[in-house]
């Protein structure tokens, strides 16, 4: 059996069945949703993150660019909520594709420029001189498309995608090409590996992946505000669970959301001023002292890490 | 009438005596160990300043009722303690819309109360008419939430931001023009609550025939936090009066920046001297409020209601339980209050807790219940339209006036103070 086949049916697709039988024996449908949405987010961090090395922290940009993609669609063009699905990851990658030259940086610079065109996005959104397209500052309302279940359907067969998506990168010449080119972009390029133009590729399914996510979030929560669709939490959540889990594997992102987000549930509502303590010491450790993540504990001792 | 004829209708009323006293015991026995009432609060974040005095007051009403046995419940014809069950969104929304789901599937509340501010108040509206679930919205103003269609949700404290500044505009149009206010610059924070508001005033001050014209209009992010140049730029306009319309952080910052800048205008406007008077006064200082216009809420007033406390009852109370250092007492700490209120009388008056009764209920109150801010009027959609929101000015000594309507002044307004 091929390895990606291997990977996607022993760790993607019991994900993805897991959540949708949820649903049968927990009502808080809302919660599983956004299980669901950080554990689409954070793949397609760890497609970029994980396999070039470039960490995005400004990645609530194409999220937000997914979510205005969806309500611009359903507003101003009646779009059915499928194809507004399609237009909310076209949107996102028409902004990937205006924020390619930000791969010139690197590092840090690379996190703070893209930090920074995310904002710039929320307020061209937010700007009041827009609100007849956009409804600028004071938010969108999609009543005429709410359908929850629908929503969290599609968004179980996006986390299906993206998951078979990540397989396919982990094992596919052009993953390993991605991989080479992280870890020595000149030998990589000497051997004839095209990094810059793989690296666009990975970035553009990454902001295709958030905008996809976006605009099922837009269709599930309906009502929303630019500083919703733009929260840079959300950044921070899938930057965490994707480095806590372990990047540039498939099981690695979904243990960090699982783990962290359930202890955000279980802690962060009940006490959140202790959750915030936790929260920050648990990163600083991570940094210190696990920097590739729980992953790189079994793959120190020689266990492979799907 | 025969003797048969009386033993039959004395034997029927004993009858429908019996099953009516038994229909109430068994009431009474099916009734509740308590009523949970769910809600949000922000305790950190940018909404947590206009939450957290909302919450702390519902708490408030909530021990008060328990520490009299509860709630009277018509439904089971008897006193309920109440449970509140309040969960922290942290000024997040979608902490926010994950909690309201919690709080009707996994708790399972009989009465669901969102978050303060709209913001936080948009994730519930669509949640609670998903599940059918009324939603007790006390100061989430947004005109969006409020549709013919979607009986689900009713504004408790606040008016809804459409109706609020009337008479803003009837007092700029009228004795304001009459003293010489002819042109008003108007700058405003990008938000829904202050949003709503600019649009509405501009509505009316652009009404053909209108006296007064809008010389600078201009929104700017409920982030701004320094309005020295935007201050200069109004100045180059040369308005009469200047209506700054923010949240409490925007005002503070606006104040403090005019103080600093030297410009003087015949009149200024902010929104919420008026509604967290002690916040303002703190920060400001009593010199900064002297001449400043704002709304008037129950802070100001001397209304007597005929359900709840007066508004210096429950500063006492509020401030006995709080206590120096606590969340600061002001006009949300009242919304909180009248939010209690509501419930407190929708229990009282609902037939059963099924949401269609506890709507009916709600609706029932409209023109009918009298709290310290005044009459509790629903419009058909929910919004609330009842309350009133004068318009007042702070002398020398920070001591807020009502200018407006002439029926409720207690002062004149003076142009060009201090």
């Amino acid at each position: 059996m091929p390895r990606v086949l291997r990977d996607f049916l022993s760790v993607g697709l019991p994900v993805v069945a897991i959540f949708a039988l949820l649903p049968l024996v927990y009502a808080n449908q809302l919660l599983l949703f956004n299980f669901v949405l950080f554990l689409i987010l954070a793949q397609g961090l760890n497609a970029i993150y994980g396999f070039t090395g470039y960490l995005p922290f400004g990645y609530v940009g194409f999220f937000g660019a997914g979510a205005y993609g969806f309500a611009l669609a359903v507003m101003h063009l009646a779009a059915p909520p499928a194809l507004a699905l399609l237009l909310a990851g076209l949107a996102a990658v028409l902004l990937g594709m205006i924020l390619t030259p930000l791969l010139r940086l690197s590092g840090a610079y690379f996190a703070i420029a893209n930090l920074a065109a995310a904002q710039a996005v929320y307020q061209v959104i937010a700007n009041p001189a827009l609100q007849d397209i956009t409804k600028g500052p004071y938010g969108v309302s999609l009543a005429s498309v709410f359908a929850p279940k629908a929503s969290y359907g599609a968004a179980l067969l996006i986390l299906a995608g993206v998951l078979a998506l990540v397989a396919w990168l982990r094992h596919g010449r052009f993953g390993l090409a991605l991989q080479a080119g992280r870890d020595d972009p000149v030998s990589a390029a000497m051997a004839g590996i095209p990094v810059v133009s793989a690296r666009i590729i990975a970035w553009l399914i990454s902001a295709l992946i958030a905008g996809l996510a976006g605009g099922v979030f837009a269709w599930h929560i309906s009502v929303f505000y630019p500083e919703t669709a733009f929260d840079l939490s959300t950044s921070i959540f899938a930057i965490v669970f994707t480095l806590f889990g372990g990047a540039a594997t498939l099981s690695g992102p979904i243990a960090g959301v699982i783990l962290l987000y359930g202890l955000y549930n279980v802690i962060g509502i009940s006490v959140p001023q202790y959750f915030q303590l936790i929260y920050g010491a648990l990163i600083v450790g991570l940094v210190l002292f696990l920097p590739r993540g729980l992953a790189s504990l079994l793959q120190r001792r020689g266990i492979d890490v799907p | 009438m025969t003797a048969w004829r009386k033993w039959g209708r004395g034997l029927a009323v004993f009858a429908v005596l019996v099953a009516s006293g038994l229909a109430g015991g068994a009431r009474a026995e099916n009734a509740p160990a308590e009523i949970k009432i769910g809600h949000l609060h922000a305790g950190s974040g940018p909404y947590a300043s206009i939450s957290m005095p909302v919450y702390d007051s519902l708490k408030l009403w909530v021990e008060q009722q328990n520490a009299n046995g509860g709630a009277f419940v018509k439904a089971y014809g008897k006193k309920i303690p109440l449970k509140l069950i309040s969960y922290d969104d942290q000024s997040n929304p979608g902490t926010a819309a994950t909690l309201t789901n919690q709080l009707i599937t996994q708790d399972k509340v009989d009465l669901l109360v969102c978050d303060s501010g709209s913001v936080l108040t948009a994730v519930s509206v669509p949640i609670a008419r998903e599940h059918k679930m009324f939603l007790f919205d006390p100061t989430g103003t947004g005109a969006a939430f409020f549709s013919k269609d979607n009986p689900y949700i009713a504004l408790l404290a606040d008016p809804v931001s459409t109706v609020w500044p009337r008479y803003l505009w009837e007092f700029l149009k009228s004795d304001a023009a009459k003293l010489g206010i002819k042109r008003v610059a108007l700058l405003y924070a990008t938000n829904d609550f202050t949003g709503t508001q600019a649009n509405s005033i501009r509505a009316a001050l652009k009404e053909p025939g209108s006296p007064v014209e809008i010389v600078f209009d201009q929104g700017v992010p409920t982030s701004t936090s320094n309005y020295s140049v935007l201050i200069d730029n109004i100045a180059a306009t040369n308005p009469d009066m200047v209506l700054e319309l923010g949240y409490v952080g925007n005002d503070i910052a606006f104040l403090r920046n005019l103080q600093e800048s030297g410009q003087k205008f015949k009149g200024v406007f902010t929104l919420y001297p008026g509604i967290e008077t002690n916040v303002l006064r703190k920060n400001v200082g009593a010199q900064g409020l002297a001449g400043v216009f704002s709304y008037v809420t129950a802070l100001g007033l001397t209304l007597k209601p005929e359900v709840g406390m007066t508004v210096e009852e429950l500063r006492a109370a509020f401030e006995k339980a709080y206590g120096e250092g606590g969340v600061e007492f002001g006009w949300n700490a009242i919304a909180g209050h009248v939010t209690g209120l509501v419930i407190g009388e929708t229990l009282a008056h609902a037939d059963s807790l099924s949401q269609p009764d506890l709507h009916r209920a709600v609706f029932g109150l409209s023109g009918k219940l009298k709290t310290l801010v005044g009459t509790f009027e629903l419009r058909d959609d929910g919004a609330q339209i009842g309350e009133l929101t004068p318009i007042g000015q702070f002398d020398a000594t920070g001591k807020l006036g009502v200018v407006y309507p002439s029926d409720l002044a207690t002062a004149k307004p003076v142009l060009g103070a201090p």
